[in-house]
């Protein structure tokens, strides 16, 4: 079976040959296999955040192979890589990016909805997904009337709706006191335990300390990428 | 995604900037408003200037015969061409019903103490309609009642006998022996005709009913064109000729029209013939033509009130940058933003369309009631079509909104505040 995640020399250049030539990435390879728990770990302008965006398939490499479940996803169509993050990915956002105007089950369902699953067995598993972030009993409510650390446990409801294989959590605690940034990373180990795989990026080098994997970025260079052992207890 | 969905995400956007849509629509609204009201009211004017023409009869061929032959002292040598022109359709029977002349006769017509010779214009104030007027008289043949689509109800019509007799006799409209009788039976009564005693053979049966009724189309008197002879009163120049159906009246125009040319000696005087229905069509076109006008005017209106949605959707993708990136990220396709935007912008113009139709009808009801004094009725096609045309502006107008939206890339449209 393919690897999950196999990057290949991965360049994202912005206004290549300019002299404001910017290397976002800068040669970038890196696997990753099912079921890890990878914190992505540099300062602001390393690079991570437009990493993310290429694993995300939210943006495409400027060179460079990315192979997503042995297909590499360069060839493929804007329809096409749709399906996939619609499938295969979970985002969860700093700024939690719930849709103000939805309430919190609809926000929830809306992955499903583009999936194009019947309103029913759609509801069904939204509330199954609030369920497990404590918030079934709000599903009415709309975004605006949480708390921020209730709000990205509904991104993360909205992230597993689906059942997608990765989650990709993009300074998922930033806006968040340390206390609710705790909450929500038991909530990624837990992902992580049901067997989920969980990119984390982040700056902070203490929530990267909770990863069983650490790959820090510099420059947009892979620095540092080092297994470690964890206790979740 | 299914069209349900996207229509119920439509409705939410809508209603959560409810200020801005109220104005969005506004514009639509007063576009779809103008050419509702405009068509209907030219499609009214239409069906009552077609319900005038079938009162006064179809398949009528008009006919004029002019002279320019003048004696000495400036009177006209003109010949009276009517017995020619009478025996001639009679030969014709299989295309003509009947021909008469229309001649026009001036007389002061008394009965008692009414006379036509004191009878004032009368009109209704609210409607402006004609309520009394001194009748109009007309000089015609014994076939005068089916040239002008009148039926006898009482009494006689004017025979044969009648012209070649010279009698003194005389039929009325509904209206115009209410006008000299009131409810007394008009039937062998003598009247004075220009101080000569014409009896009244008969009443026609009322041409107009209802709403749209012309007073004036009843309020008539014919007398035996023969009767000139004791009456006084110009040759007459101007007859009708009834065509047996629509397809003999271009057959009655070419016979006719040979006919007469080789009557009126050349240098003496001309013709002409012409059927109802070219009038009737050359006066569709007109109207049909101030209708374009005036469509083209609201038209425009329409136009600028589709720019302004346009203006609003581009507002609405840019301040939705961020929803779109968020909705790009867990999934949507292109195809499903621009199904979202074009979803609200055609709800939008939908909901404004069917204001501005509300809206229409009433103004064409009123514009009808106070201009026209007849009720308009919007057309079925006019409303549906306003209604779709109101759409499929806001698909138009919204789909470069629309689809600039779906160009964004997820990364972009995420980093917008």
């Amino acid at each position: 079976m393919a690897r999950l995640i196999e990057l290949r020399d991965i360049y994202k250049i912005y206004s290549e040959g300019l002299e404001s030539e910017v290397r976002a990435l800068n040669g970038v390879s890196l696997d990753i296999d099912r079921g890890e728990f990878v914190a992505v770990v540099g300062q602001s302008g390393s690079g991570k955040s437009t990493l993310m965006n290429v694993l995300g398939c939210l943006d495409i490499p400027t060179y460079g192979t990315y192979l997503l479940d042995g297909v590499d996803v360069g060839t493929l169509s804007d329809n096409q890589l749709s399906k996939i993050r619609n499938r295969e990915i979970g985002f969860i956002f700093q700024q939690y990016n719930l849709i103000p105007g939805l309430t919190l089950v609809e926000n929830v369902e809306l992955p499903l909805v583009y999936t194009g699953m019947d309103p029913i067995d759609r509801r069904e598993r939204a509330l199954a997904a609030l369920e497990k972030v404590g918030l079934a009993d709000r599903y009415k409510s709309f975004p605006k009337q949480l708390s921020g650390g209730q709000q990205q446990r509904v991104a993360i409801a909205r992230a597993i709706s689906d059942e997608p294989p990765i989650i990709m959590a993009d300074e998922p605690t930033g806006a968040l006191d340390s206390r609710t940034g705790r909450e929500i990373l038991r909530f990624l180990q837990e992902l992580n335990i049901e067997g989920h795989t969980i990119i984390l990026i982040t700056h902070d080098n203490g929530i990267a300390a909770t990863a069983r994997r650490i790959v820090r970025i510099s420059d947009g260079k892979i620095i540092e990428d080092r297994q470690q052992e964890v206790d979740w207890k | 995604m299914n069209i349900f969905q996207s229509v119920k995400m439509a409705w939410r956007s809508i209603m959560a900037k409810k200020g801005r849509s109220v104005l969005t629509m506004l514009s639509i609204f007063i576009g779809i408003a103008s050419v509702m009201s405009i068509v209907s009211v030219m499609e009214g004017m239409k069906d009552f200037t077609r319900a005038q023409y079938a009162a006064m009869g179809t398949n009528v061929v008009n006919v004029s015969i002019y002279s320019w032959s003048f004696d000495e002292d400036g009177n006209s040598k003109a010949k009276d061409y009517f017995p020619d022109l009478y025996n001639f359709c009679g030969s014709i029977k299989e295309y003509v019903d009947g021909v008469t002349p229309n001649g026009y006769a001036s007389a002061t017509v008394t009965y008692g103490t009414k006379t036509t010779a004191n009878m004032e214009y009368k009109w209704d104030e609210q409607s402006g309609r004609t309520i009394s007027a001194p009748p109009r008289m007309s000089f015609g043949s014994d076939q005068y009642s089916i040239c002008n689509n009148l039926t006898i109800a009482k009494g006689r019509d004017i025979s044969y006998l009648d012209l070649e007799r010279y009698n003194q006799v005389m039929v009325l409209g509904k209206n115009a022996a209410e006008t000299f009788f009131g409810t007394m039976d008009p039937i062998g009564k003598v009247m004075q005709v220009n101080g000569q005693a014409f009896t009244v053979i008969g009443v026609y049966a009322p041409r107009a009913t209802g709403e749209n009724a012309d007073f004036m189309l009843d309020n008539i008197i014919v007398f035996p064109y023969t009767s000139r002879r004791a009456i006084g009163g110009d040759m007459m120049t101007e007859f009708i000729i009834k065509a047996k159906d629509s397809q003999s009246v271009s057959q009655v125009i070419t016979r006719v029209g040979g006919f007469l040319k080789g009557l009126i000696p050349e240098g003496t005087g001309g013709y002409s013939v012409y059927s109802q229905s070219q009038w009737q069509e050359s006066e569709n076109q007109y109207l049909n033509m101030i209708g374009l006008v005036l469509g083209g005017i609201a038209a425009i209106s329409l136009l600028v009130g589709g720019i302004g949605i346009m203006n609003i959707m581009l507002v609405t993708v840019t301040e939705r940058t961020r929803e779109i990136g968020i909705r790009r990220a867990i999934g949507a396709k292109r195809s499903s933003i621009v199904a979202q935007f074009l979803i609200e912008a055609g709800m939008l113009c939908g909901f404004g369309g069917i204001l501005g139709i509300l809206v229409g009808m009433v103004l064409s009801y009123v514009l009808g009631k106070l201009i026209f004094h007849m009720t308009i009725y919007p057309v079925l096609w006019v409303t549906l079509s306003a209604f779709g045309l109101s759409v499929l502006l806001g698909m138009i107008f919204g789909s470069y909104p629309a689809v600039k939206a779906s160009k964004l890339q997820p990364v972009e449209a995420l980093r917008s505040e």
